[in-house]
């Protein structure tokens, strides 16, 4: 992108009541549709009508697939009309990014909920068999939006070893013998099987056809990258990254949060065809304008840079786990100290830490909003 | 002696879970969900029981996180932010040291349900180890963590007696901080001499079995001196740790052997994890044979709960199987 310091989201906007209940079959409330409608009339959406008619209905097959429809159409507005250069459908029409996956996959289990911490939960599944591609999980949303934006889109794909890091790996240490003295390696060579054949009989297929529809930029989301830090895993994760985005006529970017960035730093520079890393800094750094020392949270760019990397920043500006809504000069500073620091300010891609699903709509906006005004007033200051 | 147990929390039981989202969403009150709780321990003790487990615990289904007890109730400390649990999909609260650490009453005794324990069985009760608190919390008051760690020695000294006084007999400390590979490539082997002091503090006047149960990381670490730790047992994930380093040291301590993968859901075969717990027996007794217990390689919490159901089965099926074989 020509443009200085482009704008863009991260991943999940939070999916409205309309939207949640309304494909549970649930009843709506009043407050439901009279929320549509305020957002709907503030994005500039055609044909309220029918989508109020539509809330109206029953549940059926049809309403729930126009359900996922309208409520993507309501976010990519949402995102246009926030300003943003580089956008997505929020991931409105995935249930979680996990789950989403397994879901649509062959091969795969849910066994029940795990602990998260204190009395949340996540639905954990296991692979019960060779990971086979048997149903399309980002096309359809991809075309959707494609369709209805004139914005520059990049698809969120939620990695492979992020998938495997979380599922039971079953079936390939069925496969393994037991034997007191391998269980650490055998575990080990079990997981990298599940993971190679996820990425080339699920990951690789479904990349594919992103590629072959015109996707032009990929976001391999990799929550789980650095959760075993030893340098046997990292290389497994690196190694696991290339194999999924090798020979691909596209653009891949990988986006990590609430994670070891010394640790993720150090091999960060082996990742081949990743043109951006998308990290999270906001939520580590001071509330007060300035650049210089009062950026306590921007100092691990320095160990990517030190360790060799050389692509761009999608640089988190935006703290998505607070309602504080960051001023314009705030953006502009975090972005101008970051600058000054890698010394190229065309490596800033300017981003929220993560995706904002933790917050409203009305605060996802503002923030939003004024992220948009900080890059520009951080292009002014480079003038 | 063969005995078993379970080494750490067990997963709350499906109905258990439903409640206590459902006290989340303010849809039941805190009397309900008690009562839930009364009713999920009372499961997870006979399943304990009827799988011919040498002790029993009472689950933990209260706890939030190993540390949580302790990080609530101390004076001195405040919980901190969410914070991964090691190399797992599950989080704890930091606690924060904030100043000089006290114990006001009982934490964990409190926590524990003692009167839904069987009169009949033994019982155990599970702490974290000072290492492990100390290295996963923050300090902003004391000296360095080393300092830390003995006052909380002391404090576990204390949780320790009243343990016991209330009737446990058997006490483990957890300690995977110890042995969890990336922080273990920090631990300078001078430092092993401190945690031996500090469950010198711990363990201080207690009569009753002890064991620092290690999980996360390769045990062959701190090999040979956990050897002279003063406990009782040690506890090994044989899941992480490299067997031929293992069998180079003779062990004359008892083993609690984690057999039993709690990190994964597979329900392993009988016949193999039989052959895996002899073949260890019999590499690390050269001399003479010591007591063992079999036992999963950490806290059953990682799996749900039908599965940990089926797993604890299974260590007490194993443990009757190698049980026999050894006399």
């Amino acid at each position: 992108m020509n443009k200085l310091f482009p704008t863009q989201e991260v991943g999940s906007l939070v999916k409205p009541r309309w939207r949640l209940e309304g494909y549970r079959g649930e009843p709506l409330l009043q407050e439901d549709i009279a929320e549509a409608v305020k957002w709907g009339r503030k994005l500039g959406i055609e044909n309220l009508r029918e989508l109020v008619e539509l809330l109206s209905e029953g549940d059926s097959a049809s309403r729930r697939s126009a359900l996922l429809e309208w409520s993507a159409k309501y976010a990519i507005r949402f995102f246009e009309t926030a300003g943003l250069d580089i956008a997505f459908d929020g991931e409105q029409w995935r249930s979680e990014m996990y789950e989403h996956v397994i879901r649509k996959a062959s091969g795969f289990k849910f066994l029940g909920y795990v602990k998260s911490f204190d009395y949340r939960y996540y639905k954990k599944a296991a692979c019960v068999d060779r990971p086979k591609y048997a149903k399309s999980f980002y096309l359809d949303e991809f075309l959707f939006t494609k369709e209805n934006t004139k914005m520059e889109i990049k698809v969120p794909f939620t990695g492979a070893y992020t998938i495997v890091d979380w599922t039971f790996n079953e079936h390939y240490e069925k496969k393994s013998s037991r034997k007191t003295r391998s269980f650490k390696r055998m575990k080990f060579e079990a997981k990298r099987e599940f993971l190679f054949d996820l990425i080339n009989e699920v990951t690789r297929p479904e990349i594919s056809k992103l590629v072959d529809s015109g996707a032009k930029w990929i976001q391999i989301d990799e929550p789980a990258a650095t959760t075993n830090p030893t340098d046997e895993e990292m290389k497994l994760f690196v190694e696991s990254f290339n194999e999924t985005v090798k020979g691909f006529n596209c653009t891949f970017s990988l986006h990590n949060c609430y994670s070891h960035y010394e640790v993720l730093a150090k091999y960060a520079g082996k990742l081949r065809n990743c043109s951006h890393l998308s990290l999270e800094f906001a939520n580590r750094d001071s509330r007060q304008t300035g650049i210089g020392d009062t950026r306590t949270g921007y100092k691990e760019i320095e160990l990517f840079e030190e360790h060799g990397f050389q692509g761009n920043y999608g640089l988190g500006v935006v703290d998505v786990h607070s309602n504080f809504v960051e001023p314009p000069e705030l953006v502009r500073d975090r972005i101008l100290h970051v600058a000054k620091m890698i010394d190229d300010p065309s490596r800033i891609y300017v981003s929220p830490d993560c995706g904002l699903r933790t917050r409203t709509w009305e605060i996802s906006f503002r923030k939003l909003r004024n992220m948009v005004l900080g890059a520009e007033l951080g292009r002014k200051a480079l003038k | 002696m063969i005995g078993c147990y379970v080494t750490g929390m067990i997963p709350r039981p499906s109905e258990l879970i439903e409640r206590t989202r459902a006290y989340e969403r303010r849809r039941i009150s805190e009397e309900d969900l008690e009562k839930s709780f009364v009713k999920g321990t009372e499961i997870v003790i006979k399943d304990q029981i009827s799988a011919g487990l040498s002790y029993i615990t009472d689950g933990m289904l209260y706890w939030q996180d190993l540390l949580r007890p302790l990080t609530k109730s101390l004076k001195g400390i405040t919980v901190g932010a969410l914070t991964r649990w090691f190399n797992n999909n599950t989080f704890y609260r930091k606690p924060i040291i904030n100043s000089h650490v006290e114990l006001e009453e009982d934490a964990v005794k409190n926590i524990m349900c003692v009167k839904q324990l069987p009169e009949n069985l033994p019982w155990k009760a599970i702490l974290p180890a000072p290492y492990t608190f100390a290295f996963l919390s923050e300090n902003q008051f004391y000296k360095d963590k080393a300092e830390f760690m003995f006052e909380f020695a002391e404090i576990i000294n204390k949780e320790i007696r009243s343990l016991v006084e209330a009737g446990f007999t058997y006490i483990q400390l957890s300690d995977p901080a110890l042995v969890y590979e990336p922080l273990a490539a920090s631990l300078k082997r001078d430092r092993l001499a401190l945690v031996h002091d500090a469950l010198e503090i711990a363990f201080r006047g207690t009569s009753v079995r002890t064991c620092l149960q290690t999980f996360f990381g390769d045990f062959s670490n701190i090999l040979p001196e956990a050897l002279d730790f003063p406990v009782r047992d040690l506890g090994i994930d044989l899941y992480e740790t490299d067997f031929e380093k293992l069998k180079e040291y003779s062990f004359e301590k008892g083993v609690a052997l984690g057999l039993v993968d709690s990190r994964n859901s597979l329900v392993e075969e009988q016949d193999e994890l039989v052959a895996a717990a002899k073949e260890t027996i019999e590499c690390i007794y050269t001399s003479k044979m010591g007591e063992v217990f079999i036992c999963p390689n950490c806290d059953l919490e990682f799996l749900p709960w039908e599965r940990a159901r089926e797993k604890i089965q299974i260590i007490g099926s194993v443990t009757k199987r190698v049980r026999e074989d050894f006399v």
